[in-house]
């Protein structure tokens, strides 16, 4: 949420700004804006997709020094005033900010009470810092030229010493054309520096092709970037030695090629993400590469969103495995609750690892002195780092807002962890795994036929039909197909803002088929086993009330037909893993709905990728 | 320097491939490790072509998926799909979409699932005027027949009745044209003409001059057996390479033009006798061994004691112990279980009345085929996708796509 990029020692800043802001967009998109740091600042801002920027920028003179902010809103509605870069009021000082101030109203009243005159030009939080540190500048000298830099960087400790609550910040000074402040605390924020060129941004997306190593900042990091070199400072005041790491993508695997989306493509690139994710640890008679730091009785997992769906997923099959049971939390609800009960492992599941809530859960769960799992994309994330091991899903940079590839991923790391404890336990056997292992392999090419058949297309486009002018659909499952009608559920209200509730199948008559009207379209997603024949039970219960039925089923299955107005069957797998095929089958529904009704898919409405903030 | 622009046709399906091309078209088909089509754009890249659009229509995210931004080719590569299938004058107006060209500027055209070599393709540059690859064929009645005057080309003649055929000499479909037969090739179109060779063969006899060069370095891929030919030719050409990210077992010997990519490893006592392709992540023996024109795509595993030869074997299969495979075509996520038995030995094919020897053929199956222990396939044993085979049957002939035997 947010993206703030900086460029120092380059020619072409402007140009590079954009570019940033562009690899960003799927952080925020409200409004976005960038600062120059020439003689004087020079600010652009505007509301809206980068698209409106652009055409403000075009003429503006060469500098070597920059900052830019992409952004989400969350203190103050999104209009050109709110927008970042913000200024203090005598304009020597630009700042871009993503996280919330929690001290806000304090700073507001230390900043007004030393100044009665000051007026704020925005209703955000970030706007004071500016204040902050210009008035820290003041009190040594009136004139920047007078200042050293050691100066600077003192009052820029100070700032942010006062500072409460989360950011990652990058600052300029007017006079200081070479220069940026950062600083970073529960958001992220990465530097790169190759001796000419000093970068700095929120992730690695926009660094990507630009550099090929950059340096992960702990938290309490601040410093500054110059063209010539950078110097970083821990909380404490402490050099920090800047050890710069490879990065793990390659410029292409964050851009759209030949596809009109990202989601699209995303999509697309699950069949690889299962061989990637697998690749190295699943064997006939082994679970490889797989750490766990801990064998509890109790297993905790945690996450938001797609990802805690994902944990859903998890936690059946580490139950039917390895008999050992699991609690799954919301993360935010995980992280405020109380949680108790013997010692556990807790598994944190996070797509870009800087989900502050997963990331704070994370963090409490250490301090009980739980250890701890990562089920994470980027494994150069915080949480990667924080925790004790982790599984990497390997999906590649996800940039579509709605979360597809990365779900696959991460339901695929919660299954080697069954299966690695259901060994472990004695209870999943080898001829299990050697069962298994046979249809993992042949699982991306069932993907594979799936994604290309003419007839499932056909079908998809029928069902789409079901939802044309409706406001309401629910998705139905049981057992490991529940976690999948919630996901199927959360995709649609995502993208086509259409109001999608998940139900389990049981829960029907406790509530939810009040709500069935004539025509309502219900996508049923096949289970396995003896609660299979309840959800053809169910899709009867809600026909008989005048609902569209769509059911997803496998090849396999003759039941079905007789049950729904609309089959789509999918390529048969082995029973762990037929619950991704149909989820397939649920993003591209929704993909499809969502178009339809003329969304984008790539960045809904209020949403935005990697929720850095609580 | 001339930099051309060149549009590869890319959009059909490949139906006489039957399961292999279920959810790929046949451009993507991995020979030698790499789809046909990255063959070609590598040959063009060795050329003075600088910008090259590809127009997909069938299994289009395929294409996109595997190829991204395109940014590992020093050209600029464009994606295009055609909207509907419209013949290959649909697909090339398709790609002229994508493109700016002016009318003194000659334009390449291609066909992803033909390999022709970068030097032919230079030549037909080099002329600098409205010209066509040609190349001699066995079977030319299955294509344009190309009748000449001197090097120019005097017409040609779509599919003739095996008697009327004057020459040996077939379009290779690869053409270098300018705007000028651009746009009546346009105009035609209008008039429902989908063929661009019908359209242009139209052009010549109303005095069109159309330059010819001959290559022998032309292959075309039709039937399932014309990929092992390809797969063959491009192996010779390929130099060894062991990934150092491979895990080979020091008492395994691998001799020859060897390609093995990273992640894969390579049990003990396996024999491998180039030119063998093995991509990234397979693992091999203990004591297999594949032996001459093989290529084994990503993820396989080829089980003990199995013996592979001159085979192709795609992503994602899985041949457990003691199988015997030779001259064959197994595709992706196809397993079959141990002591699977192939024969190989000449064939001869009727396809469309049109007969095919087959030197050496063992068996051709489609995607996820499941055959179990023990299993004895004739010679040209064909099977479609998703077809289980049971314990100890004999295969013989050609199965369809979900049998169960």
């Amino acid at each position: 949420m947010c993206g703030i990029f900086g460029v120092t020692g380059d020619k072409d800043t402007t140009e590079l700004l954009i570019h940033g802001l562009k690899r960003m967009e799927y952080r925020g998109y409200d409004s976005s804006g960038i600062c120059l740091n020439n003689e004087e600042l020079i600010r652009k801002r505007a509301v809206g997709p980068l698209s409106n920027l652009e055409p403000l920028v075009v003429d503006l003179p060469d500098s070597k020094c920059g900052i830019a902010h992409t952004r989400w809103a969350t203190h103050g509605a999104p209009t050109v005033e709110n927008a970042h870069p913000h200024v203090s009021s005598e304009l020597d000082v630009a700042v871009v900010h993503n996280g919330i101030i929690e001290n806000e109203v304090e700073l507001r009243n230390f900043l007004k009470s030393d100044d009665k005159e000051l007026e704020f030009e925005s209703e955000t939080d970030s706007e004071l810092v500016a204040h902050l540190l210009s008035k820290e500048l003041k009190k040594i000298n009136s004139k920047i030229k007078n200042i050293t830099e050691d100066q600077i960087l003192s009052s820029w400790k100070n700032v942010i010493d006062k500072l409460e609550g989360s950011y990652a910040l990058a600052a300029v000074i007017s006079g200081r054309e070479d220069s940026i402040l950062f600083a970073r605390k529960f958001a992220p924020l990465i530097l790169s520096h190759d001796g000419k060129r000093g970068l700095l941004a929120s992730d690695v997306s926009c660094v990507v092709g630009l550099s090929e190593s950059v340096f992960y900042l702990e938290e309490g990091d601040w410093g500054i970037i110059k063209d010539l070199g950078v110097k970083i400072f821990n909380i404490d005041g402490d050099t920090v030695e800047l050890k710069p790491k490879k990065l793990e993508w390659e410029l292409g695997d964050a851009e759209l090629g030949g596809y009109p989306t990202f989601m699209l493509k995303e999509i697309y690139e699950q069949p690889r993400v299962v061989r990637d994710c697998l690749r190295g640890r699943l064997s006939r008679d082994k679970i490889k590469g797989v750490k766990i730091p801990y064998h509890p009785r109790l297993l905790r997992i945690v996450g938001c969103g797609t990802a805690y769906n994902a944990g859903l997923l998890a936690r059946y099959y580490i139950e039917q495995l390895s008999k050992i049971p699991v609690i799954l939390d919301h993360a935010h609800e995980f992280r405020y609750g109380a949680p108790s009960g013997p010692k556990s492992l807790v598994v944190g599941i996070s797509q870009s690892g800087e989900t502050a809530d997963t990331l704070a859960a994370i963090d409490a769960a250490q301090e009980r002195g739980y250890p701890t799992l990562g089920i994470v994309n980027v494994e150069s994330s915080t949480i990667a780092r924080n925790v004790d091991h982790i599984i990497g899903i390997r999906a590649g940079p996800e940039i579509g807002v709605a979360s597809t590839k990365a779900f696959t991923g991460q339901v695929l790391g919660g299954l080697l962890i069954a299966m690695k404890l259901g060994q472990d336990s004695k209870n999943f056997h080898r001829e299990d795994l050697s069962y298994f292992d046979r249809h993992a392999r042949m699982l991306p090419t069932s993907m594979e036929r799936m994604l290309n058949d003419q007839n499932i297309k056909t079908k998809l486009w029928e069902a789409q039909q079901y939802f044309s002018g409706k406001n309401h659909a629910f998705f139905l499952g049981r057992n490991t197909s529940y976690p999948i009608a919630l996901e199927g559920a959360l995709k649609l209200k995502e993208i086509s803002y259409i109001h999608a509730e998940g139900y389990a199948g049981g829960e029907l008559k406790h509530g939810p088929l009040a709500l069935v009207e004539e025509g309502t379209p219900i996508v049923v997603i096949a289970s396995e086993g003896s609660s299979h024949k309840k959800l053809l039970g169910n899709a009867r219960e809600v026909s008989s009330r005048g609902a569209k039925v769509i059911f997803i089923t496998h090849q396999e299955d003759e039941l079905a037909d007789s049950h729904a107005d609309l089959v789509i069957k999918v390529p048969r797998t082995h029973d762990l893993l037929q619950p991704l095929m149909y989820n397939i089958i649920c993003q591209l529904l929704s993909l499809n709905i969502a178009e339809e009704r003329g969304c984008n898919v790539d960045r809904p409405r209020n949403l935005a990728k990697s929720v850095t903030v609580e | 320097m001339i930099k051309m622009k060149a549009i590869i046709l890319a959009g059909g399906r490949g139906q006489r491939l039957g399961g292999l091309t279920d959810s790929r078209s046949k451009v993507m088909l991995p020979l030698a490790g790499k789809p046909m089509l990255e063959w070609l754009l590598y040959e063009l890249e060795k050329t003075e072509v600088s910008e090259v659009t590809i127009v997909h229509y069938y299994a289009s995210e395929r294409i996109l998926t595997y190829f991204g931004s395109g940014r590992k080719f020093r050209m600029k590569i464009n994606f295009v799909r055609q909207k509907a299938d419209r013949g290959t004058v649909g697909s090339l107006i398709a790609g002229l979409s994508k493109i700016n060209y002016n009318d003194k500027e000659q334009i390449l055209i291609l066909n992803g699932d033909n390999m022709v070599d970068s030097l032919s393709i230079s030549s037909l540059i080099d002329l600098n005027h409205n010209g066509l690859i040609v190349s001699e064929h066995a079977n030319p009645h299955n294509y344009g027949v190309v009748e000449f005057k001197g090097i120019k080309v005097k017409g040609i003649t779509e599919k003739p009745d095996e008697n009327q055929i004057k020459s040996r000499m077939v379009s290779t479909g690869v053409w270098s044209i300018n705007k000028e037969v651009i746009d009546k090739i346009k105009l035609d179109f209008e008039d429902g003409q989908t063929e661009l060779s019908t359209s242009i063969s139209k052009q010549i006899k109303s005095g069109l001059i159309i330059k010819s060069v001959r290559t022998e370095n032309w292959h075309d891929v039709d039937h399932p057996w014309d990929l092992n030919k390809l797969n063959r030719y491009l192996l010779k050409r390929m130099e060894r390479e062991v990934s150092n990210q491979a895990e080979i077992h020091e008492s395994s010997t691998i001799d020859g033009e060897v390609f093995i990519g990273q992640g894969t490893i390579i049990h003990p006592g396996c024999v491998i006798q180039g030119p063998v392709y093995i991509s990234e992540n397979c693992e091999i023996g203990p004591m297999a061994v594949i032996t001459g024109s093989t290529s084994i795509s990503s993820n396989c595993r080829i089980g003990p004691f199995s013996r592979i030869r001159s085979s192709l074997i795609m992503s994602d299969v899985q041949i457990d112990s003691n199988c015997s495979i030779h001259h064959s075509i197994i595709g992706p996520a196809t397993s079959l279980k141990s002591n699977v038995e192939i024969d190989a030995s000449s064939v001869t094919k009727v396809v469309r009345n049109t007969n095919y020897m087959i030197r050496r053929l063992g068996l051709v199956t489609g995607e996820a085929c499941m055959l179990e222990h023990g299993v004895i396939c004739a010679p040209g044993t064909m099977l479609g996708s998703q077809v289980y085979v049971s314990r100890r049957t004999k295969l013989d002939g050609e199965y369809n796509t979900g049998t169960k035997i």
